[in-house]
Protein backbone atom coordinates (compact mmCIF):
# COMPACT_ATOMS: atom_id res chain seq x y z
CA UNK A 1 0.00 0.00 0.00
CA UNK A 2 2.76 2.34 1.02
CA UNK A 3 4.69 1.50 -2.13
CA UNK A 4 1.62 2.31 -4.26
CA UNK A 5 1.14 5.61 -2.44
CA UNK A 6 4.79 6.59 -3.00
CA UNK A 7 4.84 5.40 -6.59
CA UNK A 8 1.25 5.37 -7.92
CA UNK A 9 0.31 3.59 -11.18
CA UNK A 10 0.63 5.59 -14.41
CA UNK A 11 -3.10 6.39 -14.83
CA UNK A 12 -3.27 7.66 -11.23
CA UNK A 13 -0.17 9.78 -11.79
CA UNK A 14 -1.70 11.29 -14.94
CA UNK A 15 -4.86 12.12 -13.04
CA UNK A 16 -2.90 13.53 -10.10
CA UNK A 17 -0.73 15.57 -12.46
CA UNK A 18 -3.82 17.02 -14.11
CA UNK A 19 -5.24 17.89 -10.68
CA UNK A 20 -1.99 19.51 -9.57
CA UNK A 21 -1.80 21.51 -12.81
CA UNK A 22 -5.36 22.69 -12.19
CA UNK A 23 -4.13 24.03 -8.87
CA UNK A 24 -6.18 21.72 -6.68
CA UNK A 25 -3.21 19.66 -5.44
CA UNK A 26 0.37 20.52 -4.62
CA UNK A 27 2.88 19.90 -7.41
CA UNK A 28 4.01 16.26 -7.82
CA UNK A 29 7.74 15.81 -8.24
CA UNK A 30 8.62 13.83 -11.35
CA UNK A 31 10.51 10.51 -10.83
CA UNK A 32 14.29 10.76 -10.62
CA UNK A 33 15.78 10.20 -14.11
CA UNK A 34 18.53 7.91 -12.79
CA UNK A 35 15.94 5.35 -11.69
CA UNK A 36 14.39 5.00 -15.13
CA UNK A 37 16.85 5.45 -18.03
CA UNK A 38 16.60 3.92 -21.46
CA UNK A 39 17.96 0.86 -23.23
CA UNK A 40 20.54 2.06 -25.77
CA UNK A 41 19.94 0.08 -28.98
CA UNK A 42 17.75 -2.95 -28.41
CA UNK A 43 17.16 -5.35 -25.54
CA UNK A 44 18.22 -8.32 -27.71
CA UNK A 45 21.59 -6.69 -28.38
CA UNK A 46 22.19 -6.24 -24.66
CA UNK A 47 21.46 -9.94 -24.07
CA UNK A 48 24.16 -10.68 -26.65
CA UNK A 49 26.53 -8.18 -25.09
CA UNK A 50 26.18 -9.66 -21.62
CA UNK A 51 26.85 -13.12 -23.11
CA UNK A 52 30.00 -11.69 -24.72
CA UNK A 53 31.05 -9.99 -21.48
CA UNK A 54 30.52 -13.25 -19.54
CA UNK A 55 32.58 -15.18 -22.10
CA UNK A 56 35.48 -12.74 -21.82
CA UNK A 57 35.16 -12.53 -18.02
CA UNK A 58 35.74 -16.31 -17.90
CA UNK A 59 38.75 -16.02 -20.19
CA UNK A 60 40.16 -13.19 -18.07
CA UNK A 61 39.71 -15.44 -15.02
CA UNK A 62 41.82 -18.08 -16.78
CA UNK A 63 44.43 -15.38 -17.48
CA UNK A 64 44.59 -14.32 -13.81
CA UNK A 65 44.88 -17.91 -12.57
CA UNK A 66 47.60 -18.66 -15.13
CA UNK A 67 49.41 -15.45 -14.16
CA UNK A 68 49.26 -16.35 -10.48
CA UNK A 69 50.78 -19.76 -11.18
CA UNK A 70 53.45 -18.58 -13.63
CA UNK A 71 54.36 -15.03 -12.54
CA UNK A 72 57.82 -15.10 -14.13
CA UNK A 73 56.53 -16.23 -17.54
CA UNK A 74 53.80 -13.57 -17.52
CA UNK A 75 56.25 -10.89 -16.37
CA UNK A 76 58.57 -11.63 -19.29
CA UNK A 77 55.78 -12.40 -21.78
CA UNK A 78 54.89 -8.89 -23.02
CA UNK A 79 58.53 -8.28 -24.04
CA UNK A 80 58.09 -11.00 -26.68
CA UNK A 81 55.10 -9.25 -28.30
CA UNK A 82 55.22 -6.11 -30.41
CA UNK A 83 54.12 -3.12 -28.30
CA UNK A 84 53.84 -1.13 -31.53
CA UNK A 85 51.27 -3.59 -32.91
CA UNK A 86 49.33 -3.52 -29.62
CA UNK A 87 49.24 0.28 -29.61
CA UNK A 88 48.24 0.21 -33.29
CA UNK A 89 45.22 -2.04 -32.57
CA UNK A 90 44.18 0.24 -29.73
CA UNK A 91 44.36 3.41 -31.83
CA UNK A 92 42.50 1.78 -34.74
CA UNK A 93 39.67 0.52 -32.55
CA UNK A 94 39.36 3.75 -30.56
CA UNK A 95 39.26 5.85 -33.72
CA UNK A 96 36.74 3.50 -35.29
CA UNK A 97 34.58 3.72 -32.14
CA UNK A 98 34.81 7.51 -32.20
CA UNK A 99 33.65 7.52 -35.86
CA UNK A 100 30.67 5.30 -34.94
CA UNK A 101 29.74 7.68 -32.10
CA UNK A 102 29.95 10.64 -34.51
CA UNK A 103 27.82 8.73 -37.04
CA UNK A 104 25.15 8.20 -34.39
CA UNK A 105 25.16 11.89 -33.52
CA UNK A 106 24.90 12.79 -37.22
CA UNK A 107 21.88 10.50 -37.62
CA UNK A 108 20.20 12.07 -34.58
CA UNK A 109 20.67 15.44 -36.28
CA UNK A 110 19.06 14.05 -39.49
CA UNK A 111 22.37 14.28 -41.37
CA UNK A 112 22.20 10.92 -43.18
CA UNK A 113 25.03 11.70 -45.59
CA UNK A 114 27.39 12.69 -42.78
CA UNK A 115 26.34 9.57 -40.89
CA UNK A 116 27.30 7.38 -43.85
CA UNK A 117 30.65 9.14 -44.18
CA UNK A 118 31.44 8.63 -40.50
CA UNK A 119 30.44 4.96 -40.81
CA UNK A 120 32.80 4.54 -43.75
CA UNK A 121 35.58 6.07 -41.65
CA UNK A 122 34.70 3.64 -38.86
CA UNK A 123 34.90 0.73 -41.31
CA UNK A 124 38.31 1.77 -42.66
CA UNK A 125 39.79 2.11 -39.15
CA UNK A 126 38.04 -1.07 -38.01
CA UNK A 127 39.57 -2.92 -40.93
CA UNK A 128 42.98 -1.74 -39.73
CA UNK A 129 42.66 -4.17 -36.81
CA UNK A 130 42.69 -7.47 -38.82
CA UNK A 131 45.31 -6.03 -41.17
CA UNK A 132 47.68 -5.33 -38.24
CA UNK A 133 46.78 -8.74 -36.82
CA UNK A 134 47.88 -10.40 -40.06
CA UNK A 135 51.28 -8.71 -39.92
CA UNK A 136 51.66 -9.36 -36.21
CA UNK A 137 50.89 -13.07 -36.47
CA UNK A 138 53.40 -13.43 -39.32
CA UNK A 139 55.98 -11.58 -37.21
CA UNK A 140 55.16 -13.75 -34.18
CA UNK A 141 55.51 -16.99 -36.13
CA UNK A 142 58.80 -15.79 -37.63
CA UNK A 143 60.03 -15.31 -34.05
CA UNK A 144 58.89 -18.77 -32.95
CA UNK A 145 55.82 -17.56 -31.05
CA UNK A 146 53.50 -20.40 -32.03
CA UNK A 147 51.14 -22.62 -30.03
CA UNK A 148 54.08 -24.36 -28.34
CA UNK A 149 55.67 -21.15 -27.07
CA UNK A 150 54.36 -21.46 -23.52
CA UNK A 151 51.37 -20.59 -21.37
CA UNK A 152 51.60 -16.82 -21.91
CA UNK A 153 51.51 -17.02 -25.70
CA UNK A 154 48.75 -19.67 -25.68
CA UNK A 155 46.61 -17.49 -23.38
CA UNK A 156 47.36 -14.51 -25.59
CA UNK A 157 46.33 -16.30 -28.79
CA UNK A 158 43.21 -17.71 -27.16
CA UNK A 159 41.99 -14.30 -25.93
CA UNK A 160 43.10 -12.18 -28.86
CA UNK A 161 41.73 -14.53 -31.54
CA UNK A 162 38.42 -14.67 -29.70
CA UNK A 163 38.43 -10.88 -29.75
CA UNK A 164 39.33 -10.91 -33.44
CA UNK A 165 36.24 -13.06 -34.14
CA UNK A 166 34.09 -10.46 -32.37
CA UNK A 167 35.72 -7.71 -34.44
CA UNK A 168 34.84 -9.67 -37.60
CA UNK A 169 31.21 -9.89 -36.49
CA UNK A 170 31.33 -6.16 -35.89
CA UNK A 171 32.76 -5.44 -39.34
CA UNK A 172 30.03 -7.55 -40.95
CA UNK A 173 27.45 -5.68 -38.88
CA UNK A 174 29.04 -2.42 -39.97
CA UNK A 175 28.58 -3.32 -43.66
CA UNK A 176 24.92 -4.06 -42.97
CA UNK A 177 24.40 -0.80 -41.08
CA UNK A 178 26.14 1.17 -43.88
CA UNK A 179 23.83 -0.43 -46.46
CA UNK A 180 20.79 0.45 -44.35
CA UNK A 181 22.06 4.01 -43.85
CA UNK A 182 22.76 4.36 -47.59
CA UNK A 183 19.27 3.21 -48.52
CA UNK A 184 17.69 5.67 -46.08
CA UNK A 185 16.30 3.01 -43.75
CA UNK A 186 17.25 5.00 -40.64
CA UNK A 187 15.92 8.37 -39.59
CA UNK A 188 16.48 10.76 -36.70
CA UNK A 189 13.42 9.23 -35.02
CA UNK A 190 14.08 5.53 -35.72
CA UNK A 191 17.68 4.30 -35.86
CA UNK A 192 17.68 1.57 -33.23
CA UNK A 193 19.61 -0.76 -35.59
CA UNK A 194 22.43 1.74 -35.89
CA UNK A 195 22.43 2.31 -32.14
CA UNK A 196 22.47 -1.43 -31.43
CA UNK A 197 25.49 -1.82 -33.66
CA UNK A 198 27.21 1.13 -31.95
CA UNK A 199 26.66 -0.49 -28.55
CA UNK A 200 28.20 -3.74 -29.77
CA UNK A 201 31.20 -2.02 -31.31
CA UNK A 202 31.94 0.05 -28.21
CA UNK A 203 31.74 -3.07 -26.02
CA UNK A 204 34.27 -4.74 -28.33
CA UNK A 205 36.44 -1.63 -27.82
CA UNK A 206 36.13 -1.92 -24.04
CA UNK A 207 37.24 -5.56 -24.10
CA UNK A 208 40.29 -4.66 -26.17
CA UNK A 209 41.16 -1.85 -23.74
CA UNK A 210 41.42 -4.61 -21.11
CA UNK A 211 43.36 -7.09 -23.24
CA UNK A 212 45.94 -4.52 -24.36
CA UNK A 213 47.56 -3.73 -20.97
CA UNK A 214 47.38 -7.37 -19.82
CA UNK A 215 49.41 -8.72 -22.74
CA UNK A 216 51.42 -5.81 -24.09
CA UNK A 217 52.04 -3.44 -21.19
CA UNK A 218 52.31 -5.19 -17.80
CA UNK A 219 55.91 -6.37 -17.61
CA UNK B 1 30.60 22.64 -25.12
CA UNK B 2 28.39 20.76 -27.58
CA UNK B 3 28.05 16.98 -27.71
CA UNK B 4 30.22 16.38 -30.77
CA UNK B 5 33.02 18.48 -29.25
CA UNK B 6 32.80 16.33 -26.11
CA UNK B 7 33.12 13.21 -28.27
CA UNK B 8 36.20 14.61 -30.00
CA UNK B 9 37.74 15.46 -26.65
CA UNK B 10 36.96 11.96 -25.33
CA UNK B 11 38.66 10.39 -28.36
CA UNK B 12 41.72 12.62 -27.96
CA UNK B 13 41.94 11.74 -24.26
CA UNK B 14 41.71 8.03 -25.08
CA UNK B 15 44.48 8.28 -27.67
CA UNK B 16 46.77 10.18 -25.28
CA UNK B 17 46.04 7.77 -22.43
CA UNK B 18 46.73 4.77 -24.68
CA UNK B 19 50.05 6.10 -25.88
CA UNK B 20 50.98 7.25 -22.37
CA UNK B 21 49.93 3.90 -20.88
CA UNK B 22 52.00 2.00 -23.44
CA UNK B 23 55.06 4.13 -22.63
CA UNK B 24 54.42 3.61 -18.93
CA UNK B 25 54.42 -0.16 -19.07
CA UNK B 26 57.11 -0.40 -21.72
CA UNK B 27 59.77 -0.01 -19.06
CA UNK B 28 61.43 -3.25 -17.97
CA UNK B 29 61.01 -4.43 -14.36
CA UNK B 30 57.87 -2.43 -13.73
CA UNK B 31 57.10 -2.41 -10.02
CA UNK B 32 53.82 -2.64 -8.16
CA UNK B 33 53.18 1.10 -8.47
CA UNK B 34 53.44 0.85 -12.25
CA UNK B 35 50.88 -1.99 -12.15
CA UNK B 36 48.55 0.26 -10.13
CA UNK B 37 49.07 3.10 -12.63
CA UNK B 38 48.42 0.81 -15.62
CA UNK B 39 45.23 -0.46 -13.94
CA UNK B 40 44.19 3.13 -13.23
CA UNK B 41 44.73 4.15 -16.86
CA UNK B 42 42.72 1.08 -17.94
CA UNK B 43 39.87 2.08 -15.61
CA UNK B 44 39.84 5.70 -16.82
CA UNK B 45 39.84 4.71 -20.49
CA UNK B 46 37.06 2.19 -20.03
CA UNK B 47 35.03 4.76 -18.07
CA UNK B 48 35.42 7.34 -20.86
CA UNK B 49 34.20 4.81 -23.46
CA UNK B 50 31.28 3.82 -21.21
CA UNK B 51 30.18 7.38 -20.52
CA UNK B 52 30.87 9.15 -23.83
CA UNK B 53 30.58 6.48 -26.54
CA UNK B 54 28.29 3.90 -24.93
CA UNK B 55 26.17 6.63 -23.26
CA UNK B 56 25.75 4.54 -20.11
CA UNK B 57 24.71 7.48 -17.87
CA UNK B 58 21.37 7.56 -19.74
CA UNK B 59 20.93 3.77 -19.71
CA UNK B 60 18.75 1.79 -17.33
CA UNK B 61 20.15 1.16 -13.88
CA UNK B 62 20.67 -2.58 -14.41
CA UNK B 63 22.64 -2.18 -17.64
CA UNK B 64 24.69 0.60 -16.08
CA UNK B 65 25.50 -1.36 -12.93
CA UNK B 66 26.43 -4.58 -14.76
CA UNK B 67 28.69 -2.78 -17.21
CA UNK B 68 30.38 -0.72 -14.52
CA UNK B 69 30.90 -3.86 -12.42
CA UNK B 70 32.71 -5.49 -15.34
CA UNK B 71 34.66 -2.36 -16.22
CA UNK B 72 35.84 -1.62 -12.68
CA UNK B 73 36.24 -5.29 -11.75
CA UNK B 74 39.02 -5.81 -14.26
CA UNK B 75 41.44 -3.09 -13.07
CA UNK B 76 40.79 -4.15 -9.47
CA UNK B 77 41.59 -7.77 -10.37
CA UNK B 78 44.82 -6.65 -12.07
CA UNK B 79 45.94 -4.98 -8.82
CA UNK B 80 44.77 -7.86 -6.61
CA UNK B 81 46.48 -10.49 -8.76
CA UNK B 82 49.66 -8.49 -8.67
CA UNK B 83 49.51 -7.99 -4.90
CA UNK B 84 48.17 -11.40 -3.84
CA UNK B 85 49.28 -13.68 -6.69
CA UNK B 86 50.63 -16.31 -4.28
CA UNK B 87 47.34 -16.55 -2.41
CA UNK B 88 45.43 -16.91 -5.68
CA UNK B 89 47.87 -19.62 -6.80
CA UNK B 90 47.29 -21.55 -3.54
CA UNK B 91 43.50 -21.16 -3.82
CA UNK B 92 43.45 -22.42 -7.40
CA UNK B 93 46.17 -25.06 -7.07
CA UNK B 94 43.68 -27.89 -7.56
CA UNK B 95 42.51 -26.39 -10.87
CA UNK B 96 45.92 -26.85 -12.47
CA UNK B 97 46.51 -30.33 -13.81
Amino acid sequence: MRRERDNPPLQHRTFLSAMSQAGTLPAIPSPAPAASGRIPGSKAMWVGIFCEVTEFALMFAVYFVARAHHPEIFRNGPAQLSLLAGTGYTLMLLTSGWCVARALHAMRASRQRACLQWMMGAFVFGLGYPVIKLFEVRWNLAHGLNGDAGVFIVTYYYLSFNHLIHVFWGLLGMIWVMLRTGTGSYSAEEHSGLESFAVYWHTTDIIWLMIFPLFYVLR
Amino acid sequence: MNETRKLDLAWLSLVLLSVGGAALGGQPDAGFMITVLVALVMGIKVRIVCDRFLELPTATRRIRQLMYAFCYGMPILVILTSAFGDALARLTAKLII
